[in-house]
């Protein structure tokens, strides 16, 4: 698909989007510290080639995703651009749609309606079979680990390799060990999962997701339940993991304010299932938007009920 | 109105419950023809499944055969016909014991442990990252488990059915008194491959029965570590009444 190439002298998006008859008078883009920003909550985004935000080239794009359990809608109409080589990160409450979001793009979940692309690819229209493949260009690091609980940590690392490879064994040898150092866990190849803290396990977790060279790299929630020093030192993890690997797409999925606002490029607010803020961590820090406020200091009292 | 409701819902829960049963029953019937095959799981689900539940069921059918020869034993002396004991109790263990007792005590303990392991990975997200991974659940869980329950099960029941044949000449011999030959002519008379045959064939139905039982309960798991405990009570229980309620259309039709 040709759009999501940036096209040459474009340059980031300057023209306003579609907008619903209820956002009428309200400007699309606002000037705002870092550079243009998209605050429009439903811009529609199918237009967008590159990103406002980062200027880098859209790989993964939502077109007006619905999505409900039951009765429940989680998502309602979603629209989110994801810029190729940086790190986007979806913020909102616990139950706003966040890990919903990013099991429609592994496939996981199929929207009642609306359409995402992953690349060239509409993931909406696509068999089964087809899934699987899309699905092996990425890696997902769990909010608990989600580590096999029968097998050591190496087996864990190795497990989609073996899976899927046709590599040697040395070979598999030398590439988890190699990602076991790079996320500081050299020698601990034969323990099993329970002997493990909930830092390390993300670790492994993460040294699982990055076995087979993904394209795209999602994390679900990478800092909950960490000591706010393991945090610091998995929000590094991440920005060394973007840095190491020129190229790889990577997501975050948080409620942690201060982490996101450390790591990401762009940061997108998911609230009552649709995108209603997005731009770089300036535009949250200078915001002053009361949901955005509430939410980056943490209030009680605000927009959102508790 | 409200028992309509209730019907319906009761209804429709029912279909959907059917169609996730098929589904996993076909899917993994299916999957055993498809590639990876997991012979190292199967294997190692052979030797749980299997190895592990030997010596359970060498006791149980041990003392099955015991205590079945002694209350025979009573009641057939009251006509003079202590000769019959021993084909009696080697018949009932071949075709109908044997089986089902065998498929209760591996329901009981595999069938368990199966619905329990899946259903602590379904609340802990290891499906999850398994389809994530692009691996089959269906391949990678229940295939293994279902093709290895429907190898072992029958050589447990022959297992219970040779120990248990012993059990009763134990105390045939040192408790009754019965000699050799009063013992086994009526055996080897009434006993023929046949029977042992039909036990076997039910011992394999009852182990698939077992399996996609389990492999059910643990998949469609909810509801974090009580929801695991309610996926492993059910799936003992269904797995049970199933099993009985099929060895008695089995043993009506094979002849």
């Amino acid at each position: 698909m040709t759009s999501t190439e940036p096209v040459p002298g474009s340059g980031p998006e300057t023209a306003p989007d579609d907008r619903p008859p209820s956002q009428g008078g309200r400007s699309a883009l606002v000037e705002e510290g870092a550079g243009v920003v998209e605050v429009d909550p439903d811009h529609s985004g199918v237009h967008e080639l590159s990103c406002a935000v980062t200027g880098a080239p859209i790989v993964i794009r939502y077109a007006d995703v619905h999505k409900a359990f039951g009765t429940f809608k989680v998502l309602r109409g979603l629209n989110l651009a994801i810029p190729e080589g940086k790190i986007t990160a979806i913020i909102g409450r616990s139950g706003t749609g966040k890990s919903v979001t990013i099991k429609h793009v592994m496939g996981l979940l199929r929207p009642d309606r609306g359409r995402i692309w992953v690349g060239p690819d509409e993931l909406t229209a696509m068999p089964d079979r087809r899934l699987r493949a899309v699905r092996n260009r990425f890696g997902l690091v769990f909010q608990n680990a989600a580590l096999f609980d029968s097998m050591t940590v190496f087996e864990n690392v190795a497990f989609p390799l073996v899976e899927h490879g046709r590599d040697s064994r040395a070979q598999v040898r030398k590439k988890v060990g190699q990602l076991l150092a790079q996320v500081g866990l050299s020698g601990s190849d034969d323990k099993v999962p329970s002997e493990l803290s909930g830092g390390m396990r993300k670790r492994v977790g993460l040294a699982r997701a990055l076995i087979r060279d993904p394209a795209f790299l999602f994390y679900d929630e990478p800092t909950t339940g960490l000591d706010p020093i393991l945090a610091a030192a998995m929000d590094e993890l991440i920005v060394q993991t973007q840095n190491a690997r020129p190229g790889i797409t990577s997501v975050v999925i948080s409620h942690d304010m201060s982490a996101v606002l450390r790591t990401a490029d762009k940061i997108c607010m998911i609230v009552d299932g649709v995108v209603l803020h997005q731009g770089p961590p300036s535009y949250f820090v200078q915001s002053t938007d009361p949901l955005v406020r509430q939410f980056v200091e943490g209030n009680v009292d605000g927009p959102m009920k508790v | 109105m409200g028992i309509v409701r209730q019907v319906g819902r009761n209804t429709f829960g029912l279909i959907e419950e059917f169609g996730r049963v098929s589904r996993v029953t076909g899917l993994g019937v299916l999957n055993i023809l498809l590639p990876p095959f997991r012979f190292r799981l199967i294997i190692r689900q052979m030797a749980f499944i299997g190895v592990q539940s030997i010596p359970i069921i060498a006791l149980t059918s041990f003392f099955t055969g015991a205590v079945f020869t002694l209350q025979s034993f009573r009641a057939f002396s009251l006509f003079g016909a202590e000769g019959y004991v021993g084909g009696t109790v080697g018949i009932s263990l071949a075709k109908e014991l044997g089986p089902t007792l065998t498929g209760l005590l591996v329901a009981g303990r595999a069938g368990s442990a199966m619905a329990a392991e899946i259903g602590s990975m379904r609340v802990s997200e290891q499906i999850d990252a398994l389809e994530a991974m692009a691996v089959d659940p269906i391949n990678f869980l229940v295939k293994p488990r279902l093709v290895a329950a429907v190898l072992v099960t029958p050589l447990l029941t022959a297992i219970f059915v040779v120990v248990g044949v012993f059990g009763s000449w134990v105390v045939g011999t040192f408790v009754l008194g019965m000699d050799w030959p009063m013992f086994s002519v009526r055996l080897r008379q009434w006993v023929d491959w046949e029977d042992v045959g039909g036990g076997l064939l039910k011992g394999a139905v009852f182990g698939a029965i077992i399996a996609i039982v389990a492999c059910y309960k643990g998949l469609y798991t909810t509801g974090g570590a009580k929801g695991v405990g309610i996926a492993t009570t059910t799936s003992v229980v269904v797995a049970s009444v199933t099993l009985l309620v099929s060895n008695y259309f089995m043993s009506a039709l094979l002849p």
